[in-house]
Formats: structure tokens, sequence, C-alpha cells
């Protein structure tokens, strides 16, 4: 019997493995309870919004809007942060790797299948939360008339930049889980780093202006190199313009998805060569 | 079965404990406080992309508890009202999203009849028409701030002409023309209350407008009085009861703020109540 | 091109007090095609150490293994072996089956033949019942078994088994021993570790001790068996007994005597015997087992 592995070439190889481990992945996370308890307190989440937008005098249903991207947000941001930080570490623990890792799959193969799977599912979850969202803020739409029309295209856009945005999170959650032997590293740490880089912008603009000339400047220095440094979650916000139908311009749309590419390119390939060293 | 035992007291108990449950807490003190909010510097920074649901929060937080005093009021229990507060923390919502038409219209309702900061609530009104620059209700309400409270028609006239342009409505042209003209405050004021009643759906604040209506309904039944008492007999009536005796009105009506009306020496309708406090 | 070949293997690794620790010492090994290779060691030999370095989970500190002439590590090294770890853990959210079919794309098997060959191998380690079953609701053995399921899948030409018959019932052990057998065979290249001797005499034709990180010695097993012969256990009528003298005898039952003849005096034994006459009843060599070997080399080397 001729073995088919022998006559493959090595790219359709790794194109096989690649995909055949992001599914499996897939699997793993769409089998996980804990993951069905948040989508559910997402749809209560989402539930409730109707309720709390009643509550606006004036812009009932600006309010829906916001309240269901933030809902998404912050359901995409738990779901980024439990896969992202479980992932390397937890496999090595599991000695999954012990297993997976003994195929004839290279650790970068692996890697990318792991944030493909991940990337897979928050874009899944992010189409079905905005189809629910879209439906939420339709209801509430009715209860007080907005002088502005719903744009959805922008609704979607700001759905999109923050998933492109949770991608970029789940980058830096993968690559401290390949340093990290237990949960607390890149769990606090993804987490320190989302809180940081969602703030840099405002507090890189507030140094910028009269405030900085009262710090010392090695001090502002060292703000404005963190600044560099962090990711800047500020670049993929189009809330204002989802819930008050501004226009979008274009170029910042483009821009925050460059950003956002090389960005994560970087932090995938510092994990690859991170895990590539370890032993497991 | 000694557990079950148990068991079965304790639920008996509890459920002896619950209607008492809720009378109790119906009787709680009066208190009512609008709690601390931080400052919107470093809320902004701390808050993620969840600005403008947090923004919407404090809003409603201002909201709730001006419903309670107003509910209060009408038990006729005096509480001192934590003005500056619930103005800091509307200003804190509207520095963290200044698209939020809710900040504006309650501080629009809130501090200029009662409070008399006319001029903070148009500083405040200007972030607004800034910023929403299709909303015409936020150059109204400063036009009518500064024509009825600060007596400033020149500087009311460009922005109700600003709200003419915005809205394409010919009632805001018929507005801004009356604006021009009109000096009777009395009048003024109830034109602005009856064009904002129509709109408002929220029921603290429209009691709130409602009850400045009806003391405005009454002043003007007076004025009117007053005016037909002077051309009838050539002089100003020296008491109010003497508009009921020439049979010009009824009766003297009940000042909704719990003052007296009275004539003062040259005629002018006043009462001892806070309505007639005029705005500094 | 040996499909293992291992030179001056060192691993060195710092413990959770940043203490050096050699695992692995200057390791030398070459497994040859088609031989069924036994790695015997005490726990902490150093055994795991070099399975794990062989497929890419640890690197070495000096020294170079290859896989069908592939350096160790290099995922490519891999496309031929099947390697079952110790205790292993597979993704166990998915069942059997899928698991299978992960590790056939993995190999570059297409969907037929890994149907295929899935149905086969899971007939083979007796799991065809269970095999839509999540992994997470499988009993120790099941694992094992499915272990070298996965291994068998894509019929690789070395097998690398760490521990293969732990956490095994008897049969599951038979089973594993079967399948090593026609593994053998077929030609198939075995390299299993173990701290059980009595495998590595069932199946083994070569053995390698380690110990301390050190290899201490690589013999044929049948040599060993052959070597360690230290005389033969002989059955005699009870009659002859006197002629015995020179020989440990002692009477079995009645009628028969039992006389221990060492290696070397075999022949004046069989010179004697022709000469009377007797009629020997049996004749069973007594050796030194593979055990006593083993155990001696790690008393000399702990000592």
């Amino acid at each position: 019997m001729p073995l088919p592995a022998v006559l493959l070439s090595a790219k359709r190889m790794s194109a096989h493995q690649f995909v055949a481990l992001t599914l499996a992945n897939l699997r793993m996370i769409i089998r996980d309870r804990v993951l069905h308890g948040v989508l559910g307190v997402a749809g209560v989440m989402l539930v409730l919004v109707p309720a709390f937008s009643s509550f606006s005098m004036r812009q009932s249903q600006e309010v829906a809007i916001s309240l269901s991207l933030s809902a998404i947000s912050l359901v995409l941001m738990v779901l980024t942060l439990l896969l992202g930080t479980s992932s390397i570490w937890r496999d090595i623990e599991r000695r999954y790797t012990a297993s997976i890792m003994t195929l004839p799959v290279s650790r970068v193969i692996y890697l990318l299948g792991k944030f493909a799977a991940m990337a897979l599912f928050l874009l899944i979850c992010a189409v079905i939360l905005t189809a629910a969202g879209s439906l939420v803020v339709l209801l509430a739409a009715t209860q007080y008339p907005s002088d502005l029309p719903i744009s959805w295209g922008t609704i979607a856009l700001a759905v999109l930049a923050d998933l492109v945005k949770y991608l970029l999170l789940g980058g830096i959650a993968i690559l401290l889980s390949t340093v990290s032997t237990s949960f607390f590293l890149p769990f606090f740490g993804t987490l320190a780093i989302y809180l940081a880089g969602s703030a840099s912008q405002e507090v890189f603009e507030y140094v910028s202006g009269q405030f900085g000339q009262e710090i010392p400047a090695l001090s502002l220095a060292a703000i404005k190199g963190t600044y560099y440094l962090l990711p800047n979650f500020a670049a993929f916000n189009f809330k204002v313009h989802a819930v008050y139908a501004l226009q979008v311009q274009p170029g910042s749309v483009v821009f925050a998805c460059i950003y956002a590419a090389t960005y994560t390119g970087l932090l995938l390939i510092l994990a690859a060569w991170s895990f590539n060293r370890r032993a497991l | 079965m000694k557990f079950r035992l148990l068991f079965g007291i304790l639920l008996l108990a509890h459920a002896l404990l619950l209607p008492h449950l809720s009378e109790r807490l119906k009787q709680r003190s009066v208190e009512v406080k609008l709690g601390y909010i931080p400052h919107p510097q470093i809320l902004k920074v701390s808050v993620a992309d969840h600005s403008l649901p947090v923004a919407e929060a404090a809003v409603m937080k201002v909201l709730f508890y001006f419903g309670t005093l107003v509910e209060k009021f009408q038990e006729n229990i005096v509480i001192r009202p934590e003005y500056l507060n619930m103005y800091r923390t509307l200003e804190t919502a509207i520095l963290l999203d200044p698209y939020n038409m809710d900040g504006y219209y309650f501080a629009q309702a809130a501090f200029t009849w009662e409070v008399g900061r006319v001029k903070e609530v148009n500083r405040l009104l200007e972030i607004g028409v800034e910023n929403r620059q299709w909303d015409y209700w936020l150059p109204f309400y400063i036009g009518f701030n500064r024509a009825y409270f600060l007596k400033d028609f020149a500087g009311a006239a460009p922005y109700m002409k600003l709200a003419a342009e915005r809205s394409g409505d010919p009632l805001f042209a018929k507005l801004a023309a009356r604006y021009f003209y009109e000096s009777k405050q009395t009048d003024l004021g109830l034109l602005f209350l009856d064009t904002i009643i129509a709109q408002t759906k929220d029921k603290a604040i429209k009691a709130t407008y409602e009850m400045r209506r009806a003391a405005l309904l009454m002043v003007t039944a007076l004025e009117k009085g007053v005016a037909a008492y002077r051309s009838a007999r050539g002089s100003n009536p020296e008491r109010i009861e003497d508009l009921v005796t020439e049979g010009l009105i009824p009766e003297v009506p009940v000042d909704p703020y719990g003052g007296n009306f009275y004539l003062d020496s040259d005629g002018r309708v006043r009462t001892t109540s806070k309505l007639a406090e005029q705005p500094k | 091109m040996n499909p293992i070949s291992i030179e001056g293997l060192t691993k060195v690794y710092r413990d959770k007090k940043r203490r050096r620790v050699t695992a692995l010492q200057g390791l030398d090994l070459q497994i040859e095609a088609g031989e069924v290779f036994g790695f015997l060691g005490p726990n902490g030999a150093g055994k795991s150490t070099t399975i794990k370095t062989l497929v890419g989970q640890i690197q070495s500190t000096a020294g170079c293994a290859k896989l069908f002439g592939i350096a160790a590590g290099d995922p490519r090294a891999r496309r031929r072996i099947g390697y079952l770890p110790e205790n292993p853990s597979f993704y166990d959210f998915l069942t059997a089956k899928e698991y299978l079919s992960l590790v056939g794309r993995c190999f570059g098997m297409d969907r037929s033949a890994i149907e295929r060959e899935s149905e086969r191998v899971l007939e083979l380690v007796d799991l065809h019942p269970a095999a839509k079953r999540k992994i997470q609701g499988y009993s120790k053995g099941m694992v094992q078994r499915l272990g070298l399921a996965q291994t068998l899948l894509h019929d690789p030409d070395l097998f690398i088994l760490d521990e293969p018959m732990s956490g095994l019932d008897p049969l599951g052990r038979a089973l594993v021993k079967q399948v090593m057998i026609d593994l053998r065979r077929r030609g198939k290249t075995i390299f299993f570790s173990t701290h059980v001797t009595a495998d590595v005499e069932a199946v083994c034709d070569r053995v390698a001790v380690l110990v301390g990180g050190k290899l201490q010695t690589v013999n044929r097993v049948s040599e060993l068996l052959e070597k360690g012969i230290e005389g033969y256990v002989i059955q005699l009528p009870s009659a002859t007994a006197g002629l015995w003298s020179d020989f440990e005898a002692r009477p079995q039952s009645d009628d028969v005597c039992e006389v221990f003849v060492p290696r070397g005096k075999f022949n004046s034994f069989m010179a004697i015997a022709g000469r009377e006459g007797v009629e020997v009843q049996l004749i069973e060599p007594r050796r030194r087992s593979i055990e006593q070997f083993f155990l001696e080399i790690v008393r000399r080397e702990t000592e």
C-alpha cells in the first residue's frame, strides 16, 4: 500500500494539517460548556436592551444601538480572554501537545490552527450576536422615533472592527500563553494590556497637551514609548459613528485593518518563536 | 428525617418572613442619594470602549434620582437636591459621550427653571450644538435660554436661526420671529413649555414641566385680570383679591410651588414661592 | 539509513533551584530496519528524555538524533513514524473516530484512506464499539489502545512506543504483544521503552539498558538468553541416583530424581549417562533471566 503521507508536498500537507487542526480546535471550543454559558449571558443581555433603552428620554434607538454594541463587544472580549488565555499552556498541561505535536505537525501550524479556530469562533459569534442585536435595535427603535436613521452598514463595521480588535487581543493572549505554565500570566496580562491599550490614546492626548509640560521629560518619554508599544485599541472604536449614524472615513477603517494585521502578525511570529523553543 | 424536618421548619419561617420583608423595605428612610461619579478623565480611560453606555448610565442615575425627588416633593417631603453633584454627573456624561441627547435634554430640564444655572447649561449645550450637527433642539434650547432667562434677545437670534435652518420646520422660524419681537416673558415661557411637553415622555420631567406650565398659566390669567381691571378702573388693583370681587377671576389660584400670589406696588403679579425667583 | 540514529545525545536541564541536572549523557544508539528494540531502564534513567527528543518534544543540549536521516525535531522526520506516548492524553472532546480522522489528516491521508484504515485499526485494538463515543469517557486501557491504533493508522515504518504495556490488563498486554509480533513479521522497526523485562524477552531482537542517563549495554536478546545458561536440570529414574554423586541431586518423586548439571560439566554427565545407558527423561536449561541481568547492571551502576 503506497503511503499517501510521502506523496504529498510539504506545502499541501501543511495546508491539510492547518485545516484539520483548526476544525478540531473549533470542535473543542464549540463543545466547551463555559462558552455556552457566556453566550447564554450574552443572549440575556441583548434581551434586556429594549427594557433599558426605554428609560432614555430622547434617544431610545441610540441607546439600544450603543447597548447592543457594548454587549457584543463585552462578550467578544470575554470569549477572547477565555479562549486565548487558556490555549497553549493548557494544551501542554493536559498533554494534548504530547500527542498532537508528535504527529508530523510543525509547532507553527499548531499555533496557527489554534488562532484560526479562535478567530472562526469569534466570527461566528459576532455574526449571530449582530443578527440578534439588530432585531433588538429594531424593536427598541419603535419606542421613540429618532431624528437619526439606523445606519446598518456602520453598525456592521463597528462590530467587524471590534472583531479585528479582539483578534489582536487574542494574539496577545496566545503569545502570553506560550510562555506561561498557568492561567495567571496570560489572563491578567492580557486583561491589563486590554485596559491599557483601550486607554492609551486618552492618556497620550492628555500628556501631549498642557499637562504634559508639567511632568519630567523622562516620564513623558516612558509614557510615549509605552503608548507606541501597546496596541492602540482606540483605532478600532467606531461605536459613536454607528450609534449616531456619523460618516466613517474609509481611510481610518483601512488604517485600523492594516494596523491590526501587522500587529497580530508580529504577535503570532513571536508566539511561534517562543513556542518553538519550549520543551513540552 | 431530621434534616427534612429542619428544612420544612426553615422553609415555613422563610415564607412567613417574606411579606414583612417588602413591608419593611417600603418603610425605609427617605434619604435619597445620587452617589459619586469618578472624574471624567479617569472614567474615560477606565471604561475601555464602553463610554457610550456608561455616559447613558450616568444620565439615568441623575434621572432616577431626580424622579424620586419629584415623587417625594409631590408627597410633600422636601429633600434638598444635590444640584451640584447632579450637574457634575451630567457634565461627566456629556464629556464621555458628547452626542448624548439625554444628557443635554436633562440639563435643560433640570437646571434652568429650577436652579437658574442657565449659563452653565448653555455651556454644555454648546458642546452638543457642535457635535450633534443635525440636531435643531439644542440651538433652540440655547436660543430660548438666552432670550427668556438672560434677556439676551440679540444673542438668542442666531441660535433660533440655526434651529430653523437645521430643522427646516416652519415652527422654528415662527418661534424665531416671535422671539425677536415678543417681550412678554410669560407667553414666551408658555410657548416653550407647550413645544417641549409635546415631545416629552419621561414622567418625572413631564411632571416638572407641567407644574411649571400650570403656574405660568395662572400668572397669565392673573396678569390678564390686572390688565382688565386697569382698563376698567384706570388704576391698578391694590390686592389680588380685588380681581375676585370685581368678578374678573373666579378665585385666587393656589401656587403649585406652595407660595401665595400677591401684587406688588406696580401691580405686577408676584408670589412668595420660588416660582418667583428670577434666574440668576 | 537507519530508522533511528542517535549520536552523542546529551540533555542537561535546570531544576527548579536552577541546578544543572544531566538527564542524558552522550548516548549513541543505532536502530536498524526491521528490528524490535527494547529500551530498558529504571525510572528516571533517561528513557523518556531520549524518546521525547526523538519525537521533537524537547531539544537536546548536545549531539544529534535522526529519524530516517532527518534531524529529530523537524516535523518531516515524524512522517514515517507512529508514536505512542506514555500515558497518552488525546483531544478528549473528540470521539475516537474523529481523533483518528484528525491524525490521518495530519499525516496527509485522504478521506477514503482514513475511513478504511480507521475501521481497520479500531477493529484491531477492539475499540470499534466505542468509536463514536467521546474519549473523555474512556477507561485508561481504552485510551492506551486508541493510542496504539493511532500509531497504526498510516502504516508507518518505524514505531516508537513509550511504555506500551502500561495501564493495560492482561488481555490488553497480549494484544499489544501480538500486534508487535505481527509488525515485526511485516518488517517494521519498533523502538520501545519499558521497565518490564518479561516484555523484552517476549518480543525483542535487541535490548539496551540505560541507567542514570548513560547507556550501559546493548545486547541481542537471543545471545543474552544463550549466554545466560548456567546449567541443566535433568530428570532421571530414581534407580540411577547413585551414579550422580558429583552433582547436586535430589529425589523428585518415588521414581524420578532431579540432577542439576552445570554448563561446563554437561559433557562429562552425558559421558556417564551414555556409558551406563541411563534413560534421560527430561533436560531443561536453567538460565539467568533478563531480569537478573538487568538488576545486576542497575546494582553495579548505582553502587
